[in-house]
């Protein structure tokens, strides 16, 4: 054997120097989504360090938000439990409509009409929340009110549709939010669920029928349970999207530290988002600290979900691979 | 897709059966109605109540006569499917229908054309408009732009023609940046306005909005990018072209309706912004065309300060913001779905 042929490193690298530019500018900008996160993170931190060092856990546990008290005690709790009632709520509301209507676009309509709706669905996705929160106080509060009303008078012995006054008009409360934030994730979650159906084999839904199977049945054990993971990551990224809103909820929904923890048609509840914006125009000095923490709470929890929500979805759509 | 419906010979059939189910299941909609009137019952309540179940057990009743017990489960899966997609459509004419009526009676030329000066909550809508805030969000949203599309356009480059082993970090990075709260965006740029001492403008408005738009135009390109065949790329490169020469003049081309589309749904995320710009900028009731200094205000701001006070020409001028904003959003909506219709004509003749 003669000493072997020298091989040529096979990992292919850029070979002329536009080249190098080209890979080394898009490099540099790709990273910068990595900056960015940092920056917020550290931006905000900074900023809402003193805050933090001084409230302790109490800043997400306890239920008192006073500025004007020495020494000042700034508290989220009833803001962050509400975020949480809010997006739960609206996540109630929104995934049997989400699923239906990606079920409808997907099994049902006839290709023309599946894609008009499609087109629907994304044009409720680009409303900006501010028109929703426009519509939402002046046309469907009165609207859910009523049906909020008609919840209490018959289900009022359940403890959630209970209220301690029925004379308070049953507006302002998480009922509502919940409702306005519904229609704000509907789109993001249709637009997963419909993805993952199309995806589908659609031999195992034919066998299913075959088998004698009705839709109600093949839809409930072969279509659900074969796509189930990339609807509860579409559900996580509605809820991100949740708990992150700001403006519509701010509109409908009446903010107080007085802590809700489930009566939905109490007029009073909490989001974090919201409160920012509601306490942004007073705060100076320390309370604007507190603010800035709030959105770094916020923001760490949307990080989560997010993050567990993508993974999900990846892991649903291996056909995506890169 | 169509491809698989063509191979579905009892395709027909099932339709007829859907429509026939869903027919029969308005039966008892007359006699629904009919009680409600007679009997003054709560409308909601009674949909709730009456109809609903009336119309799952006509359709169940007509599913099973005609198709055996199967139909029974057909049914009731078409009932509801089509009662909660019918909702979802209510909900969206609900908004798109409120906007358009309420705010075409705020809406004239003068309403787009005029500012805000020496307006009051209470003036009457024969004076003063939403010409500044047009300018504004125009002004804001361009700057944005410039700042948003070339960055995003390189994360997608980067994403899909290089073979870096990090493309999955930063896919990830981008897609947590794409659920940053718009709320805390704002608040990030406030807090390098207090560090750093630089006034509040236009321009710091747009920073607010640079991380939003940023990971839309970055996915939706890379989105556009993937569905060029990657054999013209390797073509271009078989031919002697350097990387960056096969991109601009091969994969770039054949990109464009794709980018393009990049670019509208970036704007249509951004321009309805509310709170990152309340944080970040000075509402200002002239028209103001320089971005770099003094306030601004965009037509999302403009309908939440009115908003804030009852008055009723206060609300009929929030409603004629909202359908100038609708309009704009409505129309760089349609223009990326006209541009997006090439894309898929052109990757269904790559496949």
């Amino acid at each position: 054997m003669s000493e072997p042929v020298q091989r040529r490193k096979l990992v292919a690298g850029p070979l002329s120097k536009g080249d190098k530019w080209f890979f080394r500018s898009t490099s540099i900008a790709a990273h910068f989504a990595f900056v960015l996160v940092a920056l917020v993170l550290v931006f905000l931190l900074v900023r809402a360090w003193p805050v933090l060092q001084s409230q302790g856990l109490g800043f997400i546990t306890g239920n008192t938000w006073s500025p004007d008290q020495k020494p000042i005690v700034l508290q989220l709790g009833p803001m962050l439990w509400g975020s949480i009632l809010i997006a739960f709520v609206g996540i109630l509301i929104a995934t049997p409509m989400a699923v239906s209507m990606a079920y409808l676009i997907v099994f049902m309509l006839p290709k023309r009409l599946a894609k008009a709706f499609t087109t629907l669905v994304d044009l409720l996705a680009a409303l900006p929340s501010v028109v929703i929160g426009l519509w939402g106080l002046l046309v469907f509060t009165p609207l859910a009110a009523s049906w909020a009303e008609v919840l209490n008078k018959y289900l009022g012995w359940i403890p959630i549709f209970g209220v301690s006054n029925a004379e308070n008009g049953f507006m302002s409360s998480p009922f509502i939010a919940g409702w306005i934030v519904a229609v704000m994730i509907v789109p993001i979650i249709t637009s997963v669920t419909r993805e993952i159906f199309s995806q589908l084999d659609k031999d195992l839904i034919n066998g299913a029928l075959a088998l004698g199977g009705s839709r109600l049945s093949t839809f409930r054990k072969v279509i659900l349970p074969t796509s189930s993971g990339g609807v509860v990551g579409g559900v996580l990224l509605g809820l991100g999207r949740a708990v992150g809103e700001t403006v519509a909820i701010f509109y409908v929904l009446n903010l107080t530290m007085d802590i809700n923890w489930a009566q939905l048609l109490e007029p009073h509840g909490g989001a974090v988002a919201s409160w920012i914006l509601a306490r942004f125009g007073e705060a100076s000095g320390t309370e604007k600290q507190g603010l800035m923490a709030a959105g770094l709470v916020l923001f760490v929890i949307t990080l989560i979900i997010n993050y567990l929500a993508n993974f999900i979805v990846n892991r649903a759509q291996p056909w995506r691979k890169n | 897709m169509a491809k698989a419906l063509a191979n579905q010979p009892w395709r027909k059939a099932n339709v007829a059966r859907r429509l026939q189910i869903f027919v029969a299941s308005l039966i008892p909609l007359p006699l629904v109605v009919l009680i409600t009137i007679t009997a003054h019952l709560n409308p909601i309540l009674s949909f709730a109540g009456l109809f609903l179940p009336l119309q799952l057990i006509a359709a169940s009743v007509v599913g099973y006569l005609a198709y055996g017990r199967r139909g029974v489960g057909d049914a009731v899966l078409v009932v509801l499917t089509f009662f909660f997609s019918a909702f979802v459509l209510i909900l969206l004419l609900s908004v798109l229908s409120s906007v358009v009526i309420q705010g075409s009676r705020a809406i004239s030329w003068q309403f787009i054309s005029q500012n805000n000066v020496y307006v009051s909550p209470t003036t009457s809508l024969d004076y003063g408009g939403v010409g500044h805030a047009v300018v504004g969000t125009l002004l804001v949203v361009l700057l944005t732009t410039i700042a948003a599309v070339p960055l995003g356009l390189a994360m997608a480059i980067y994403l899909t023609q290089s073979q870096s082993k990090t493309r999955n970090l930063v896919r990830t990075f981008t897609q947590a940046l794409s659920g940053l709260p718009s709320v805390v965006s704002g608040l990030f740029i406030l807090s390098i306005i207090e560090a750093t001492h630089i006034g509040r403008s236009g321009f710091t408005g747009a920073l607010a909005l640079f991380p939003l738009m940023l990971p839309t135009v970055a996915r939706v390109a890379e989105e556009a990018l993937k569905l060029v065949p990657v054999d013209l790329r390797y073509a271009a490169l078989a031919l002697g072209a350097p990387n960056y020469r096969a991109f601009f003049q091969v994969i770039l081309p054949a990109a464009k309706s794709g980018l393009l589309t990049a670019l509208l749904l970036g704007l249509a995320r951004v321009v309805g912004e509310t709170a990152p710009l309340i944080l970040t900028m000075n509402p200002s009731s002239s028209t103001s065309l320089n971005p770099f200094n003094g306030g601004m205000t965009t037509l999302p701001t403009y309908i939440y300060n009115y908003l804030a006070s009852s008055y009723e020409t206060s609300q009929a001028r929030a409603w004629g913001a909202a359908l100038v904003l609708l309009i704009l959003v409505g129309f760089l909506f349609g223009l990326a779905r006209v541009l997006g219709k090439n894309k898929s004509i052109k990757s269904k003749a790559s496949k």
